[in-house]
C-alpha cells in the first residue's frame, strides 16, 4: 500500500570508547518493532560523527548508549556542538550506565528522556512517541 | 526558493531535510525538485545489489574513500528493509562505512524499502536529484538485495555491480532470471573463500549469454582488506565510458527514465483512483461479493475496473 507519512526517525549512537553494544541494539531493534526506523551508528563514534550522521538521516531524535560513565561530559559536548550548529529540532534521550544523582543534571543540559539500565522498553518508546506527536 | 539555494550551496541539513518531504510524499517537496531538476543529470549513478552479508557496504566504503582520494565528491543511498509487521526498520548499512563516514564531503543517506507501491525507485529518484544538486558527482546505491526491487534500482542507475560470495550456490541459481542479467560489474567478493575461482568462471559462463555489447567484467575482490577495489574502479570508467561512447545523447538513460515514469504514473494513478472509489457503494458491493466467495477474483476486478475507467 501507499505509504509515504511520516515516521519517526531516531539515531542510536555509541559514542567514544565504549564497546558494550548490546543494550543499545535491545533498544533499537525495540524501537524498530515499535513502527520507527531507526539508524544504528556502530561503535566508537565522536561527537561530530554523530551529528553528522543525524544531520544526513535528518533524525527526529538522538539516543546515545553509554556505559562508560562518562555520560555527563559526552553529553554536555554533544549539546553544546548542536547548539553551536543551530540544531533545536532534534531531542537528545540517553541511556545507559546512569546514577540517579547524575539525572538533574543531565536534564539541565537539555536532555529530553534519560533511561537508566533496567527501564522498561516500553517506557522509551512512550516517551518517544509522545514527544513526537508534540514535535 | 531558499531550501534549493542552500542545496546548491552545499548545505547538508537542507538536502537531508528535502529529501524526508520526498520520502514523505510531500507536494512542496515535489515541487523543490522541480526547482533543482535543472541542476542534475551529469552524476555517475551506480547501484550496488547482492545478497545480505555479501559485502556491499564494506565495497562502497572502500569505493568511497579511493574515489574521494581521486577528487570525487560521493553520495551514498543505503537501503535497507521495512519491517511487514511494525513498518519500522533497523538501517545499518553505516556500521559498514565508517571509513567514508569521516571524510568530508562523503553523504550517507539510509532509506527505509516502506512498501512503495511503485518500488523503491520513487523515493530513490528524488534522493538522486538532491544529492545532485548538493554537488556530488558519483552516486552509489546500496539496495536491499532480494527481488523486485534490484530491477527498479537498475532503473535509475547507469551501472549495477553485482556482488556474490563464492558459496551463492549452484548454477540453477544463476539460470534463474534477473541476478545475472542486471549486472555490468560483477564482484565476487570474500574471494578467500574455498571456490572463488570456480565461482567466478561459472559466472562468467553464464554471463556472456546474456550480453553481447558490453563484456561484463568478473572481478575477485576481498573488500575488507581493500582488495580488488582498483579493477572494480576501472571496471566503473569503462563502463561509463562504453555507455557514452555507444549513446552519445545519454539514449541509456532515456530508456530507463521511460520506464521510470510509466512505473511512477502507474501508481499515482492508483492512489487517485483508491482516493476517489474506495468508500464507492460500487466498488464496496464488488469486493464485499468477492470475500463471500460469491465471485471469482478475476471477474471481480474485470468489473471494478470497468466502473473506473469504462471503455
Amino acid at each position: 500500500m501507499a505509504d509515504d507519512k511520516k515516521r519517526i526517525k531516531i539515531l542510536i549512537a555509541k559514542p567514544g570508547l565504549d564497546g558494550h553494544d548490546r543494550g543499545a541494539k535491545v533498544v533499537a531493534q525495540a524501537l524498530k518493532e515499535a513502527g520507527m526506523e531507526v539508524i544504528y551508528s556502530g561503535l566508537h563514534k565522536r561527537i561530530d560523527q554523530i551529528i553528522n550522521i543525524a544531520i544526513q538521516e535528518d533524525v527526529d531524535f538522538i539516543g546515545l548508549s553509554i556505559m562508560t560513565g562518562a555520560h555527563i561530559p559526552i553529553t554536555q559536548k554533544l549539546m553544546n556542538k548542536l547548539k553551536e550548529k543551530g540544531i533545536t529540532d532534534k531531542m537528545v534521550f540517553v541511556g545507559g550506565v546512569i546514577p540517579s544523582m547524575d539525572i538533574p543534571k543531565l536534564k539541565e543540559l537539555g536532555v529530553g528522556g534519560i533511561f537508566p539500565g533496567g527501564t522498561p522498553l516500553q517506557e522509551t518508546i512512550e516517551f518517544i512517541k509522545s514527544k513526537a506527536q508534540k514535535a | 526558493m531558499e531550501l534549493i539555494k542552500k542545496i546548491l550551496d552545499g548545505n547538508e541539513a537542507s538536502a537531508a531535510r528535502l529529501i524526508s518531504m520526498i520520502e514523505e510524499g510531500r507536494e512542496e517537496g515535489y515541487r523543490a525538485i522541480a526547482a533543482l531538476f535543472p541542476h542534475t543529470g551529469k552524476a555517475h549513478i551506480v547501484g550496488i545489489t547482492g545478497a545480505p552479508g555479501s559485502g556491499k557496504s564494506t565495497i562502497i566504503d572502500k569505493l568511497a574513500i579511493k574515489f574521494s582520494e581521486m577528487g570525487k565528491k560521493i553520495g551514498i543511498i543505503a537501503i535497507d528493509p521495512t519491517s511487514i509487521k511494525s513498518n519500522g526498520a533497523l538501517l545499518g548499512d553505516r556500521v559498514r562505512m565508517r571509513g567514508a563516514e569521516r571524510i568530508e564531503g562523503v553523504f550517507i543517506r539510509s532509506m527505509a524499502h516502506r512498501g512503495y507501491p511503485g518500488g523503491i525507485a520513487k523515493a530513490t529518484m528524488g534522493a538522486l536529484y538532491v544529492l545532485e544538486g548538493l554537488g556530488k558527482d558519483l552516486i552509489i546505491i546500496e539496495s536491499v538485495g532480494v527481488g523486485q526491487t534490484e530491477l527498479q534500482i537498475s532503473s535509475v542507475c547507469d551501472t549495477v555491480i553485482t556482488v556474490f560470495t563464492p558459496d551463492y550456490g549452484d548454477d540453477v541459481q544463476l539460470m534463474k532470471a534477473g541476478i545475472i542479467e542486471i549486472g555490468d560489474i560483477i564482484v565476487i567478493n570474500k574471494s578467500d573463500m574455498p571456490g572463488a575461482e570456480e565461482a567466478a568462471k561459472d559466472i562468467a559462463s553464464h554471463i556472456n549469454y546474456e550480453k553481447k555489447d558490453w563484456q561484463v567484467p568478473v572481478i575477485l575482490a576481498q573488500a575488507q582488506r581493500g582488495e580488488g577495489i582498483d579493477r572494480i574502479i576501472d571496471a566503473l570508467g569503462s563502463h561509463l565510458e562504453y555507455l557514452k561512447k555507444n549513446n552519445p545523447k545519454g539514449e541509456y538513460r532515456a530508456q530507463k527514465l521511460r520506464k521510470l515514469m510509466f512505473l511512477f504514473l502507474k501508481e499515482e494513478l492508483w492512489v487517485r483512483a483508491m482516493k476517489k472509489w474506495i468508500d464507492r457503494n460500487e466498488i464496496k458491493g464488488i469486493v464485499d461479493m468477492v470475500e463471500n466467495r460469491e465471485i471469482d477474483i478475476y471477474s471481480a476486478v474485470s468489473q471494478a475496473a470497468g466502473i473506473i475507467l469504462p471503455d
